[in-house]
């Protein structure tokens, strides 16, 4: 299924061409300042700029993929969650394309993407070793982002049960947060990344988020903020040593709060359980967080439980690769006859709306 | 082209390229970089020709000290410390740019990313030349990282190379990773000190011990307001420091309202938007400016004068980054300022027990 996707959640004009689990192109043009790697800052401008850009980044998608939109099958497109007026961008977009070219048009989650993410395999002529060869479901899921925090169970795809998800803010916001206290700037939370590698976790102390939940079906990222608030405003006159052990202790904890949740449903899966869970998918920017990552796949080894990640830092980040994967995933059972029924025809594809709260 | 060694007599030729306006490659402590006059037109054209970049992507500089980079930019505090702690050194700050620098290299918002090389051929170039030099890595665009001339050479077409004047050869660079790059013109402070202080009519003060404590508050925050739902909008100002609770009062609001659905951060998101069953038509809309480089011209973007229009109920995080804004809107809303306060190290000698919890809540009209 060749795919042509649009993704304009946030501050990236996203589009690529996927053929069912291949990237074969994928385009981010990243608003923030100079880096493509970092988020951006000015979500006025996003909608002016994704309309701007958009056609440029279709085309670019296109002939990357030495493919046009005659040859393509479908077009996928996120339609939340995300801020509203820049989603919308995408979804004309890709509306008038689907319709111009009278193609099916999918909507799709951009949580959910993330979530799936680790299953997109690159576009080579070398076969890779299929790390899903013992794949099973149920599978953990984990998406990590500047706007969402949640564990679920992955019954099958489309199937999800949350069991966990934050209670105010997401840990990627909770990251930038931090870093700007820190006067890291923003979007922040890579730089204390990189500064935290640098640092002493142990050297402050901060309180474990809920320690005190027995059943662990929340992530909650407020009382840590409270806390390194003041734990910052007793430091005085910080140097760049100080705001590197300042920058670890803060992602330590805040990692560690990740684990204990996770570990708790690990154990409940494991031990408990009739159904046993051996395998995690892991996606969303945070997932670029090598220690976060490397503690992670510790505990997961305890548990014999395989983390799967995507191929690519890329494909963490904001992008659309995963929207068409996603759109692919859930929908292969559909040949081309049923697939139009479904998203194709001029009703079907003027339905498709924004939705900017849209979760699993 | 030419192909030098690094040593001290390319520093003149170097300097003597730079001034004709040519494009010349070196290295520095990251990875080698496409440098040109940041102020010559002529010399920037010639090095987006190179880079091949789509349009607007705007090029970082590079500067011998702070001196020169306050010429070029306006640093505010979280850039000056910025540059106090990390530079020179592997750090990219973007600030306000003072558009001296030619026609795209600031970015389109007018920005400009300037680091200070933390590499003595760099330093003595920039120092002798007296002008920022454009500091971007010397690979064409989605290229692989520079870190020596042949990384560079095997990468690029006929006619890029026929763009390069001069190459200066500092052998393989250890492979350090790129500046990283930190945008501090969202703690422009001036944004706060334009919009100057608030002050609260018929001002109530209660202390809060608890996060329910707070969600009770703003139960009574609602039932007080109540009586004008559906008729004007109400709209909650809040004004708190980072991990105030202000979220938390929100969930409160919300669930006052008879919202059941989940209040998360909207920092993220700007503008959340949740239903509520007691209002006929009516919802809650969370807004967040914390993320918003000019807040009051995003919230009109976001359909803020609609909303108030509409008579929505809406809260407002990091309302004191927008107050002009906010105020403008006084004769068609009612307009609660809520402040929530750290308690003073003074407060909370007074008071027994473990005071971390505790805030001090204060609202009025304005």
């Amino acid at each position: 299924m060749l795919i042509l996707a649009i993704d304009t959640s946030c501050d990236e004009t996203a589009v690529a061409v996927t053929a069912n689990l291949q990237v074969v192109s994928n385009i981010v043009w990243s608003q923030s300042s100079l880096h493509s790697s970092f988020g951006g800052v000015m979500p006025s401008l996003a909608q002016r700029q994704h309309e701007e850009r958009i056609d440029w980044v279709v085309q670019k998608a296109l002939t990357t993929a030495h493919c046009s939109l005659s040859t393509i099958d479908c077009i996928a497109v996120t339609v939340g969650n995300g801020l509203g007026i820049a989603l919308g961008v995408g979804i004309n977009k890709a509306k008038e394309l689907a319709i111009k070219y009278k193609k099916p048009l999918i909507p799709v989650s951009h949580t959910e993407a993330h979530l799936l993410s680790p299953f997109a395999i690159p576009n080579s002529q070398f076969p890779i070793s299929n790390q899903f060869s013992n794949f099973q479901l149920p599978s953990f899921g984990l998406v990590l982002s500047g706007g969402t925090t949640v564990l679920c169970l992955v019954k099958s795809i489309g199937d999800y049960e949350i069991l966990a998800e934050t209670s105010d803010d997401a840990l990627g916001e909770a990251l930038d947060k931090a870093a700007r206290l820190l006067g890291l700037g923003y979007p922040g939370g890579a730089i204390l990344e990189k500064l935290a590698k640098t640092g002493d976790p142990k050297k402050y102390k901060l309180p474990l988020p809920l320690q005190n939940d027995r059943i662990k079906n929340r992530f909650s990222y407020s009382g840590l903020k409270t806390a390194f608030v003041r734990l910052y405003e007793t430091t005085k006159d910080p140097n760049k040593q100080d705001i590197a052990d300042l920058a670890a202790t803060f992602q330590d904890t805040a990692s560690s709060h990740v684990e204990k949740v996770l570990e708790y449903h690990c154990s409940r899966f494991t031990v408990h359980g009739s159904q046993k869970v051996t395998s995690l998918l892991f996606g969303g920017g945070v997932a670029n967080n090598v220690e976060l990552k490397k503690r992670l796949r510790k505990l997961l080894n305890k548990y014999r439980i395989k983390l799967h990640v995507p191929y690519t830092k890329k494909l963490n980040g904001d992008n659309a690769a995963m929207i068409g994967v996603c759109a692919y995933l859930k929908n292969k059972n559909l040949n081309a006859k049923k697939l139009n029924a479904k998203y194709g025809g001029l009703k079907n594809i003027n339905s498709v709306d924004r939705d900017p709260r849209l979760r699993l | 082209m030419q192909i030098i060694p690094e040593d001290d007599k390319a520093i003149d030729i170097a300097v003597e390229a730079l001034e004709k306006g040519q494009l010349i490659f070196m290295a520095t402590e990251t990875v080698y970089i496409a440098a040109v006059d940041a102020t010559s037109e002529e010399a920037v054209k010639k090095l987006v020709a190179f880079k091949n970049r789509p349009f607007g992507k705007p090029f970082s500089v590079g500067v011998t000290d702070i001196k020169m980079a306050e010429k070029y930019v306006v640093l505010n505090e979280t850039a000056k410390n910025l540059y106090k702690r990390f530079l020179p050194g592997p750090v990219t700050v973007v600030s306000t740019g003072t558009h001296k620098v030619a026609n795209g290299v600031e970015a389109e918002n007018g920005t400009l990313g300037i680091r200070i090389p933390d590499y003595n051929f760099f330093q003595a170039v920039c120092k002798k030349f007296q002008k920022p030099i454009t500091a971007t890595s010397a690979n064409a665009s989605y290229q692989r990282r520079p870190y020596k001339l042949s990384d560079i050479l095997d990468n690029i077409s006929d006619k890029q190379k026929s763009l390069i004047d001069l190459m200066i050869d500092a052998g393989e660079l250890p492979h350090n990773e790129p500046s990283t790059v930190i945008d501090t013109t969202l703690d422009d402070e001036a944004v706060i000190l334009r919009q100057g202080g608030i002050k609260l009519k018929d001002k109530n003060e209660v202390l809060s011990r608890s996060e329910e404590n707070t969600q009770n508050i703003a139960k009574e925050l609602w039932q007080k307001y109540e009586q004008h739902a559906g008729k004007r909008s109400i709209v909650y100002a809040l004004e708190g420091a980072m991990g105030a609770g202000k979220t938390h009062l929100v969930k409160g609001l919300a669930k006052a309202m008879g919202i059941t659905e989940k209040v998360v951060s909207p920092s993220y998101d700007l503008l959340n938007s949740y239903s509520s069953p007691s209002i006929v038509d009516g919802s809650l809309t969370h807004i967040d400016t914390w993320r918003m480089l000019e807040a009051a011209e995003e919230m009109r973007s976001l359909g803020l004068e609609e909303l108030i229009t509409n008579k929505n109920v809406i809260a407002i995080e990091w309302a004191d980054r927008a107050i002009q804004e906010i105020k403008s809107y006084s004769d068609d809303a009612i307009i609660i300022w809520v402040k929530i306060e750290y308690l003073s190290s003074v407060a909370s000698a007074k008071l027994d027990g473990n005071t971390d919890n505790y805030r001090l809540i204060s609202w009025g009209n304005i």
